[in-house]
């Protein structure tokens, strides 16, 4: 983990109000994991104060570049998003706990839903390099084709993709839950990886039990100082207490956590 | 420049600290957290989070909102308990030459008692700093904001140890000038000023508020000038070193409230926007020290008043 300030390389729209913005960002690039994240600071000042946290979608151990996914959703995303190429942000990472890889044989599923996508991607692309490649069933989930955020560097690195977008406009109109009960009944599945909404994590995790299949999600918490110490980033455990989500997680098994306390809290 | 470098030293009580700069309770964790960025040794005093007698597993989620130029925080004193702090935590902090402050938190002056009583006789801790200002458990500003009850906490811990003892003061009074002299004749050996400001954010798409706590301690640099101002009027009243908190996010900000009246400083929100803030604000005041010919600490410490 290092505190750097990183060339922004890039900064493309990839889908509306989607950014895949490029970092020159070699320490942290070397040392990152499928899933951990970045915590990013809005150029210099103390409005908004907190860092953003940004999973990080493709690390370039070789070049020694981040490739980041973000969404505009507020205040800090927009000043993030505008800023120009050839400046420097304020980084700290990699943080937190990623996807443990598969150990056995057997297909992996991963469910993305939206911008979910990204920590997907860096897992996808990890699996890539093994000696024996795991055989990817990729399944993505958006409201409508526009939202299909880096779905060709999503599907690139599957060998079985499906899609599903509520209005139709792009694969099979439904919900990306139709998709997976189809690919849980085909067996075959040793581990599925889901990043999303909670609402559709949830549903995932729940299937996924069902089916006895090992799932494995990354959560979103507000987080202040995204290295464990300020316990302001919990979320509820099945074992009653809280978990820290930059620091024992973002990723967890789906099993640890208490699901109807996450979704509560939600609302 | 001045070729002898400027003696930035404090002690209070036995607590003997190299420079003013230290970590505020809750945002530093046990220190550990942040050893792979920065030198710890390097500050004052680490201050660690808030210890209770029993574990505690905190307030629900969201516990962090941000708020224009600040946040609020709900945090709840989660902690694994004084015996667990002692056991697991303390021994890893003691691989680092620096002091180590533990904040205490009681729900009873009974409780208070008894953890001060632990982290003396752990031999781990240097000093021993009494949260009596927490907002965000029930009755955990209750000794923070009635004189009688500062004076009764103050004094029963002060007989049970010889360690330094730092009360930190509550924002969230009339007047804290009355709380700070309660604490301070009470025995108390320096004041931490302050905690956070009670605050409330609202989610205007749930319409409901958004801690989970519903209220939660306002930090950042959105406090500065509220804890100033406490640092500036218990400074007029009390004689004992203020350990200034709030808001500082650089230098300046910690030159502004050495000159207000504080002895020392604590870093605390600071740290999650930029890690090693508190470092570099060592590093600068041993430059402004240097640059302004100013020989120790003591040359610049309430320089503002009148
Ligand atoms: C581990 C992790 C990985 C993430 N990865 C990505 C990613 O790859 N791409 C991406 O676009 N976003 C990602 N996020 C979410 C991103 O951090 C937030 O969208 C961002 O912080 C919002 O900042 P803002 O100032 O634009 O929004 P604000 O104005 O602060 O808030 C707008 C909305 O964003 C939500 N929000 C605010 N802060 C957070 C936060 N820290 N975490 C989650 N939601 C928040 C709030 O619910 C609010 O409704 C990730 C979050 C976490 C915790
Ligand atoms: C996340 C968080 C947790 C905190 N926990 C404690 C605590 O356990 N005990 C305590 O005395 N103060 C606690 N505080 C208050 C800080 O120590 C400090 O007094 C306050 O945040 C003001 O300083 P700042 O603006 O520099 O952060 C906490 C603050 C934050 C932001
Ligand atoms: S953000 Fe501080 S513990 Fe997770």
């Amino acid at each position: 983990m290092v505190s750097v300030e990183c060339e922004l390389l890039s900064n493309e729209e990839d889908a509306p109000g989607h950014y895949v913005m490029a970092l020159a960002a070699p320490e942290i690039a070397a040392e990152a994991q499928p899933g951990q994240f970045v915590h990013l600071r809005t150029p210099r000042t103390f409005d908004p104060l907190l860092r953003r946290p940004f999973s990080i979608m493709l690390a370039d151990k070789v070049h020694g570049h981040l490739r980041l996914l973000a969404q505009v959703v507020g205040r800090g995303t927009e000043i993030l998003v505008n800023t120009p190429v050839g400046a420097k942000l304020e980084v700290l990472g990699p943080l937190g706990t990623g996807f443990p890889l598969p150990t056995g044989d057997g297909d992996v599923l991963m469910v993305a839903g939206g911008v979910g996508v990204a920590p997907l991607i860096s897992l996808a692309d990890a699996l890539r390099g093994f000696e024996h490649p795991a055989y990817i069933r990729g399944l993505f989930g958006a409201a409508d084709e526009d939202m299909l955020v880096c779905w060709i560097e999503f599907a690139g690195r599957c060998d079985e993709f499906y899609v599903t977008t509520e209005d139709g406009s792009a694969g099979e109109r439904g919900l990306i839950t139709e998709a997976l009960a189809q690919q849980l009944d085909r067996g075959q599945a040793a581990v599925a990886y889901t990043c999303g909404p909670v609402a559709m994590m949830a549903a995932v995790a729940q299937m996924c039990g069902d089916a006895d299949v090992p799932c494995y999600c990354s959560l979103e918490q507000r987080m202040g100082c995204g290295i464990g110490a300020c316990l302001g980033c919990v979320i509820a455990a099945a074992d009653g207490g809280y978990l820290r989500v930059c620091k024992d997680g973002p990723v967890f098994a789906t099993d640890r956590l208490d699901w109807e306390a996450i979704l509560s809290d939600q609302q | 420049m001045t070729s002898s470098s400027p003696d930035l030293s404090l002690q209070i009580g036995s607590l003997q600290m190299k420079n003013p700069v230290m970590t505020a309770s809750g945002t530093f964790g046990y220190g550990v957290e942040y050893a792979e960025l920065f030198d710890m040794s390097k500050l004052g005093a680490v201050v660690i989070k808030a210890a209770t007698m029993k574990p505690r597993v905190g307030n629900p989620p969201p516990r962090i909102a941000e708020t224009p130029a600040g946040m609020l925080n709900a945090i709840g004193l989660q902690n694994p308990g004084a015996d667990a702090v002692i056991s697991e935590k303390l021994p890893q902090l003691a691989e680092y030459d620096v002091p180590v402050i533990v904040n205490l938190s009681g729900e009873s002056v009974d409780e208070y008692v008894q953890l001060a009583e632990k982290f003396s006789a752990c031999g781990q801790v240097d000093a021993l700093e009494l949260n009596i200002s927490c907002p965000n458990v029930e009755h955990g500003m209750d000794f923070g904001t009635r004189p009688e009850l500062t004076a009764e906490l103050v004094g029963k811990v002060r007989a049970a140890s010889d360690l330094p003892l730092i009360t930190k003061l509550s924002p969230n009074v009339t007047d804290i000038t009355e709380i700070a002299v309660a604490a301070v004749d009470a025995g108390s050996d320096a004041l931490s000023v302050i905690n956070t400001l009670l605050g409330i954010s609202i989610d205007v798409e749930r319409r409901r508020p958004l801690l989970g706590n519903v209220t939660g301690g306002l930090s950042g640099p959105a406090i500065k000038p509220v804890a100033l101002r406490c640092v500036w009027q218990v400074y007029e009243q009390v004689d004992v070193p203020i350990i200034g908190v709030g808001g500082i996010m650089n230098t300046r900000d910690a030159l502004e409230f050495i000159m207000a009246g504080a002895s020392a400083v604590a870093v605390g929100t600071a740290t999650f926007v930029n890690p090693t803030a508190s470092v570099e604000i060592v590093a600068g005041l041993q430059q402004y020290f240097a640059e302004h010919d100013l020989p120790d600490l003591g040359a610049l410490v309430g320089a503002a008043h009148p």
